[in-house]
């Protein structure tokens, strides 16, 4: 289809994260036919949609945050909280051991990172999904700190039928950890979105991407409470959007 | 538009993408400034603003390869995965206090940087020209704008609050940006942040 400014109309609307499911569609097939002029007015308008940030008064962080991100960086001098209760206790120590594994583990693919660097580019796939493995462990460790934590399995649908994953979850947290294995590649301008189920209902949950194997760790903080049901996991345009529009690739039950 | 190929955040990048820890530190000094403020315009002051810096950080840090300088500057990318995870956070909130609807007017035109930012003048003066650019754009269009920017809403949603036609907000929002994005193409096109 010959570009127009109803396409102009509909890539603004994408950048802004806020197309209209039926608009995505239609976009989506433009892109798919190769009109150069979106594909630069993608990158163009994305920038340019950053211009509005700038109206937002810069914040100086807490000093104690730039340690926190630094520490959350690697296993070793990740923050441990303490459980109170003698099942806090059970649960701190298995995070404790599940934390000198992820030690362990990082002191290896360290090692091993050292070797692939000399390595031709196809091995760059095999690190990263042990890097994917790494941040599992982490942030598995990090959610076992709640004492309400539980775990539901995630099997392929639609058109990913291989695709699994599992969640842990800790509804007293709201905080959960997705994680992904046999995800297809996707497009530049979708993502996955990972959508909790409450009374029925999908809730929005975040969007992530998965990497060159199709492996994926998410991290949501936002899980609502009580009583996931449910969880899901759709393809939707890059940015995520409010109510599931794209297929379920991966779902589980309770 | 070009990404400069000797900008100090593409060389950050490149070393955090070899595991290099102080680079991030580098890259969160030179603008978690930035992404907190942004963060706390659209999720108002509170921890979950900066939770969502930290976790922009870690995305950094385990997705750093999929930082693609031919789509944008590092800031424009970390930018991004800030109001991303901003909005996604405001829209899992469904309810409660919010921090949006506040328009550039109400804001300070040049706020002083904090002084444990490492931010250079060009930097300020880069933030400077994006917000003329944004004051500069007819007042109906800024709105659509900052309502989607900042709040997360929908295209309908902001014809409802606004009690505009649909057709109308889509055509601000193209209009809005198209203009954005012809004012700032100089600075982009001499290698600036934005692309």
């Amino acid at each position: 289809m010959a570009h127009s400014e109803r396409h102009e109309e509909l890539v603004a609307a994408l950048v802004l994260g806020m197309p209209l499911a039926a608009d995505a569609a239609e976009l989506e097939g433009h892109l798919a036919g190769g009109c150069a002029i979106c594909d630069e007015l993608l990158s163009d308008l994305r920038s340019a949609a950053t211009a509005l940030a700038a109206g937002a008064r810069p914040a100086a962080p807490p000093r104690e945050l730039r340690a926190r991100v630094l520490a959350s960086l690697g296993p070793p001098r990740a923050p441990a909280r303490s459980p109170s209760g003698a099942g806090g206790r059970v649960l701190a120590a298995a995070a404790a051991l599940l934390l000198f594994a992820v030690v362990v583990d990082d002191a290896r693919l360290r090692r091993q990172r050292e070797d692939l660097r000399s390595q031709s580019a196809d091995l760059a796939g095999r690190l990263q999904s042990a890097e994917t493995r790494l941040a599992e462990r982490t942030l598995r460790a990090r959610v076992l700190e709640s004492d309400d934590v539980q775990l539901l399995l995630l099997g392929g649908k639609g058109p990913q039928p291989d695709a699994r994953g599992r969640v842990f979850w800790s509804p007293k947290a709201r905080r959960g950890v997705l994680v992904a294995a046999s995800l297809a590649p996707l497009p530049s301008d979708r993502q996955y979105e990972f959508w909790v189920f409450l009374a029925g209902k999908p809730v929005a949950a975040g969007v992530f991407d998965a990497d060159v194997a199709g492996n994926a760790v998410f991290e949501s903080t936002a899980l609502p409470e009580p009583g996931a049901q449910n969880f899901a996991v759709t393809v939707e345009p890059r940015g995520g959007v409010p109510a599931p529009t794209g297929p379920v690739v991966l779902v589980g039950s309770t | 538009m070009s990404q400069r190929r000797d900008d100090p955040d593409g060389a950050l990048m490149a070393r955090v993408e070899a595991r290099d820890a102080d680079a991030l530190a580098q890259l969160y000094d030179r603008h978690a400034a930035r992404l907190l403020g942004l963060a706390r315009r659209v999720l108002g002051g509170g921890g979950e603003a900066e939770e969502v810096l930290q976790d922009v950080f870690l995305f950094a840090w385990r997705a750093s390869a999929s930082y693609d300088a031919a789509r944008g500057s590092v800031l424009t990318w970390l930018l991004i995965a800030t109001r991303s995870r901003a909005i996604d956070r405001l829209r899992a909130r469904q309810s409660g206090p919010r921090a949006g609807g506040r328009s550039l007017e109400e804001l300070d035109v040049d706020p002083p940087a904090p002084d444990d930012v490492e931010a250079g003048s060009a930097d300020r003066q880069w933030e400077s020209i994006c917000r003329r650019a944004v004051l500069e754009l007819p007042g109906d269009q800024r709105q659509v704008l900052e309502l989607a920017y900042f709040e997360g809403l929908t295209q309908q949603e902001i014809a409802d609050r606004t009690a505009t036609p649909l057709g109308t907000v889509k055509t601000r929002a193209r209009l809005g940006l198209m203009k954005l994005r012809e004012r700032l193409r100089p600075y982009m096109k001499s290698g600036h942040h934005g692309a």
